[in-house]
């Protein structure tokens, strides 16, 4: 499970930036998000609701609805073209068929009014122009098999409110790499599931994604999925990338005191002593509309400094990757500085 | 930056120094509601046709009833005055008659034109020609009238020149042996039945017996309105039973008014007998206010005002009535059946639906059934037949479609009853022991009243449509008074001729229902900002 | 499936039952009759024409013999135009009436799809604000203004279009345009309000998103997956819609003097003219009801999470 430095990039996202203009202000959902995708990696995407993971993939697809919403800058590079600079034609050539996506809510992602085979026959025959319609058929139905549907041959004739919501979620994950994807971008996709169901799907994902050398990236909430599946981690607060590591790196040495924070807040049965509370990061994230300058996670911060509440940190990189944005790794000489800055524009206002 | 925010110290700040603005519903949706232009326009014709509805009585307007038989089908006009238009009117009879006897010399290609004007039925296209065409031709000395035309015209100018009407406001009896003078209006029947015979001279007996038939057949010709073709024995059994229930008190004061009525009248006639041989002798100035006597005893508060010196906006309708008055107070007709109409059948549907969702089981399968059914019936039918069978008349008008139109709202408030009763607050309320009154009370009723207002809101421009269709059909309001559908059901009939008939009361009417459908839609916006642009 | 209908097909007896009931007692129930305008008839003639149409007999009697008749499918013979029966009437209106109604409903349904689907597509476009513009004058302008406004203008100013009658008065297809139109349009506007709102809805959900995710082009995403969710609201909105043009045709035929169905409804209302009354109201109750019944199979036939029980 360790990075191998040498595997081709397949995806890189370098200071993404999108915003929602809304009635209250600019939301900047997404500010500044870096990171990179190797061939056959998984990277996990954490954060809590709101943080903008999910807003960072549909960016990355083009799916951002627009209006209100709108990628103001950063650049996503495919195999090494910027796909934002690409035209809808060409971005419709790599939805679905290099990079496809499964949701959060199987119940509701699926089009209720069309068979499973439709559905499945149309997305292999709208990339692959020269396969017929039996051979589509042939090929969506072994996709099932794959996944793990039961007599796939009859079961794809049927509609989807005829499946259950773990069968639909492997019916989306068939559909999504039917087309040989080569990444695979999972938006939360075990959260409206049942526990036991959650560890089979992702179980799959982890399988499918391997045998096929598709590099997954995982959005989710639940740093136990992160933990079991992921290569590499980034933790997201507030539309920006706080920490970044390896797996192994993050879990054994949490840099940022959010990730910090979030590590001891999943309970565990081997370290935490009878009668000891649960920890749990005290606060709300922040409303992003009309954020100050200043560290987003200042307020429930136990490590907080006078810094902290006047300007942006700097990544750092701590080694073998491992970067994170706190200023508790900055050097005094730049704390000055930015403290300074600060005290000079409160005064010009 | 931060100083300027932590100045606003009263609103709540959350760490960052942001303000946190605590919203009640109504609050977010009176906000929302502003920045919705189109609804407020629409708010504000609302309002300013419930005003005028409300206020009609007060208006300097010529009463809504008046029937002028001179003034009929005047054309709206702001700059001319009613005896104008008619001596206008006129002329262009006769300059047409003219034309067709051959006096009125036109070119070739102009009579061509009147003939095709002719077959092609625009009339008021040929009228206006040969008006145009006659002034022209009289002013430069071309053409005079033959001696008939020109006494037709002259009797009419005199007739515009002096007609004039009288209206009595109060009369005063001042009685003889003690000196006191007392509004006759407010004086007994009995007094008032006394004085009347003296002023005719004859016996108080007869004027008894004369009132008490008028009464009588009075009734009987608003039994014979309201339900007719029956047989007369049954009109006469139906009428000895209206009289009983009216009991003496009630035929006292109908016989007031009645007298009342007469004795104006006769001051009125004797007026217009002064009057008369005042303005021929070229005395009076209009309009004019004076105090009369007559027989000594009576002193009548007089006003009189030149008959033909009105002005008509909005033009007349085919019995010389103000259109303009008219079309607002077929506006307050209408609006108030949209309102109560709406008022009432929100209510029958609150109290059914709530029954249905909240009580469930048998009751609430047949009350859905009886709404199924209903909704699966062309009841607007129904309605027809009930109001052409039942009688015409604004009550009638009024349960036929109160008795319909409650279906929605049932099955609404039923529906979100039956959702209300489930949902976790209901449920957290009610494992904290809260009563059913209340849960009922702090939590349903006012959780269903936006979905509810909004409703009513885009209900009450239904209601006044269903209203004026069946006053449009001639079922519904009866002249003299009018709604909206009456109007335009009347003007239908000769639209080419009188196109302001049709046209002011259908964009009155459409006016309201615009501004009425623009703020129910802006308030359902507001109100539920999820359901954009829904019906 | 065949079960279902045959259970729907059952279920309209009781309403159909009820409609009867109803407006037989209601038309008898009020005071005066079919007969009492003709005040000046000798008592023995009048015996004779209540004894000839049975009036003279117990309501109960006369309501059972009704029932009886229409079971046999005979309407009654007329109360006014006295040679003729119910049936003869209502087979001479009841065509013309269908085929103004289904031209409405045709123009209505046509327009109102493409103008509420352009108008979801292209939000916020002058596309949008001129159909929407359009449809909230016809909600908002009834129909019996509408009708006369389009006939003053488009028939006796303009003269493009007769003023009335229909296909008889020789004028062929060209009689039809106008009512057809003027009774479409408060549907029209209904249907592209509906259509536009429940489209931006239907775009706006998560399966949508996974149509766009898998690369698929917005015309086919709209066609072939948005566009049968979205006419769901439409199909359940026909119901009310023939109910509303069979009343609205009421109007329209009084307006351009179309010798249908509804023209009759009206006078024999005035008339008391019970039994065709009664027929009327039954002929546009199993129209209405049949209706309702097609639009629940189709709705079911689109929507396949629905299943016939």
């Amino acid at each position: 499970m360790s990075l191998n430095p040498n595997a081709k990039v397949v995806l890189e996202v370098k200071d993404l930036k999108t915003y929602f203009k809304t009635d209250a202000g600019i939301v900047k959902a997404v500010d500044g998000v870096s990171f990179t995708v190797r061939e056959g990696e998984t990277i996990g995407i954490v954060g809590e609701s709101g943080s903008g993971k999910s807003v960072t993939n549909l960016s990355v697809m083009r799916l951002i609805p627009s209006p209100p919403g709108k990628i103001v800058g950063g650049e996503v590079l495919f195999e090494g073209e910027d796909i934002l600079k690409l035209t809808e034609k060409e971005m419709r050539e790599i939805r679905g068929n290099k990079i496809s996506m499964i949701f959060q809510d199987p119940m509701t992602s699926l089009n209720p009014f069309l068979k499973i085979s439709t559905q499945m026959v149309e997305t292999i025959r709208l990339h692959e122009k020269h396969v017929t319609k039996q051979e589509a058929l042939k090929r969506s139905i072994e996709m099932l098999k794959l996944v793990g549907i039961p007599s796939a041959e009859k079961r794809i004739q049927s509609y989807p409110h005829q499946f259950s919501g773990g069968m639909r979620q492997r019916v989306m994950i068939a559909m999504a790499l039917s087309c040989n994807a080569q990444v695979l971008v999972a938006d939360e996709p075990t959260t409206a599931l049942d526990v036991t169901i959650q560890a089979q799907i992702l179980e799959l994902i982890d399988k499918l994604s391997t045998k096929m050398g598709t590099a997954v990236i995982l959005i989710t909430h639940d740093l136990g999925v992160v933990a079991g599946m992921c290569d590499q981690v980034c933790v997201m607060y507030a539309g920006r990338v706080v920490e970044k590591a390896l797996t192994e790196d993050l879990y054994a040495r949490p840099s940022h005191p959010y990730t910090e924070g979030l590590i001891k807040s999943v309970p565990r049965m081997d370290t935490t002593k009878k009668g000891n509370r649960l920890f749990s990061i005290e606060g709300q994230p922040p409303n992003v509309i009309d954020l100050p300058p200043c560290c987003p996670f200042h307020p429930r911060c136990i490590k907080a400094m006078e810094v902290c509440r006047h300007a942006y940190p700097p990544i750092k990189d701590l080694g073998n990757g491992h970067e994170v944005a706190c200023w508790l790794y900055a050097d005094e000489a730049t704390k000055a500085k930015a403290l300074a800055e600060a005290n000079v524009e409160e005064k010009a206002t | 930056m931060f100083l300027k925010r932590n100045k606003n110290t009263n609103a709540a700040l959350n760490e960052f120094a942001q303000v946190v603005e605590g919203n009640s519903l109504g609050k977010d949706a009176w906000r929302r509601l502003k920045k919705n232009k189109m609804a407020v326009v629409g708010m504000i014709i609302v309002i300013v046709y419930s005003l005028l509805a409300a206020t009609a009585m007060f208006l300097p307007i010529y009463p809504y009833d008046q029937i002028i038989l001179d003034h009929q089908h005047l054309r709206p006009s702001f700059s001319k005055t009613a005896g104008e238009l008619m001596m206008e009117t006129r002329l262009e009879d006769l300059y047409f008659k003219a034309w067709r006897a051959g006096s009125l010399v036109v070119t070739e290609e102009q009579s061509a034109q009147i003939r095709k004007w002719i077959a092609d039925n625009e009339t008021n296209k040929v009228w206006d020609f040969c008006y145009t065409e006659g002034e022209r031709q009289r002013e430069a000395g071309l053409f005079t009238f033959n001696s008939t035309d020109q006494r037709t015209i002259d009797r009419l100018q005199e007739k515009i020149d002096t007609e004039f009407l009288i209206s009595v406001d109060t009369i005063i009896y001042t009685d003889l042996e003690s000196g006191k003078a007392k509004n006759l209006a407010k004086m007994e029947f009995k007094e008032i039945e006394s004085i009347y015979a003296n002023l005719l001279k004859v016996d108080i007996a007869v004027i008894e017996k004369q009132t008490l038939d008028e009464i009588s057949n009075q009734v009987l010709n608003t039994l014979k309105a309201a339900t007719p073709g029956l047989t007369n024995e049954e009109y006469a059994l139906n009428l000895e039973m209206e009289m009983d229930a009216l009991g003496e008190k009630g035929i006292a004061s109908m016989a007031k008014t009645n007298l009342l009525g007469k004795v104006k009248t006769t001051i009125t006639r004797s007026a217009e007998r002064d009057l008369r041989s005042e303005i021929r002798s070229g005395a009076v100035e209009f309009p004019l206010n004076r105090e009369i006597t007559v027989n000594e005893v009576l002193t009548a508060k007089v006003s009189a005002t030149k008959k033909h010196e009105r002005q008509y906006f909005l033009g007349t309708d085919y019995s010389g009535r103000d259109m303009l008055s008219r079309i607002i107070y077929g506006g307050q007709v209408s609006i108030a059946i949209g309102l109560v109409g709406t008022l009432t059948s929100v209510l029958i549907g609150i109290v059914l639906g709530a029954i249905a969702g909240y009580a469930g089981g048998k009751i609430d399968f047949f009350l859905m059934r009886f709404v199924d059914i209903m909704y699966g019936l062309p009841y607007m039918l129904l309605v027809i037949i009930f109001m052409a069978i039942f009688g015409r008349n604004i009550m009638n008008l009024f349960v036929a479609l109160a008795m319909v139109s409650w279906l929605t709202v049932a099955r609404m408030v039923r529906g979100q009853v039956m959702s209300l009763k489930n949902s976790e607050y209901v449920e957290a309320a009610r494992s904290m022991g809260a009563s059913t009154g209340r849960i009922i009370f702090r939590h349903m009723v006012p959780n269903s009243l936006s979905v509810i207002i909004v409703y009513s809101t885009l209900r009450v421009p239904a209601f006044i449509m269903q209203e004026s269709f069946l006053s449009f059909l001639g079922l519904g309001v009866q002249a003299p008074y009018a709604s909206w559908g009456s109007l335009v059901g009347d003007a239908v009939n000769g639209m080419t001729l009188y196109p302001w008939k049709l046209i002011f009361p259908a964009i009155a009417m459409t006016i309201f229902l615009f501004a009425m459908n623009f703020f129910g839609d802006g308030l359902r916006d507001a109100f539920d900002p999820q359901s954009k642009n829904q019906l | 499936m065949t079960k279902y209908i045959v259970n729907r097909l059952l279920g309209m007896i009781p309403t159909l039952l009820i409609i009867i009931t109803l407006s037989f007692f209601i038309v008898r129930i009020a005071p005066g009759g079919p007969f009492a305008t003709e005040r000046n008839l000798p008592e023995v003639v009048k015996r004779n024409i209540e004894a000839k149409y049975h009036l003279n007999e117990p309501m109960i009697q006369q309501y059972g013999r009704y029932m009886f008749d229409i079971l046999r499918g005979d309407l009654g013979p007329s109360f006014k135009y006295k040679d003729y029966n119910v049936n003869y009437y209502i087979a001479n209106s009841l065509p013309k009436s269908i085929v103004l109604g289904s031209w409405a409903m045709l123009l209505a349904l046509v327009f109102g799809i493409s103008a509420g689907i352009i108008a979801a597509v292209r939000q916020n476009s002058w596309i949008d604000y001129l159909s929407m513009g359009v449809a909230v004058i016809g909600i908002s302008v009834p129909l019996f203004v509408i009708a006369p406004v389009l006939q003053l203008f488009f028939a006796m100013k303009l003269k493009w279009l007769p003023t009335s009658g229909w296909y008889t008065t020789g004028e062929g297809w060209k009689t039809v345009i106008l009512p057809a139109v003027s009774l479409s349009f408060a549907y029209f506007a209904n249907i592209a309000r509906l259509t536009r709102s429940s489209m931006l809805e239907t775009l706006r959900s998560d399966y949508i998103r996974t149509a766009k995710a898998k690369g698929m082009k917005s015309t086919t995403i709209i066609f072939k997956h948005a566009m049968k969710g979205a006419m769901l609201p439409i199909v359940s909105y026909l119901g009310p819609a023939f109910a509303g043009i069979i009343t609205g045709s009421i109007v329209v035929e009084q307006i351009f003097r179309v010798p249908g169905l509804g023209k009759f409804f009206v006078q024999s209302s005035f008339n008391r003219d019970y039994t065709l009354i009664v027929g009327v109201v039954i002929v546009y109750s199993v129209i209405l009801i049949l209706m309702n019944f097609i639009v629940d199979i189709v709705y079911a036939q689109l929507d396949p999470r629905i299943t016939y029980k």
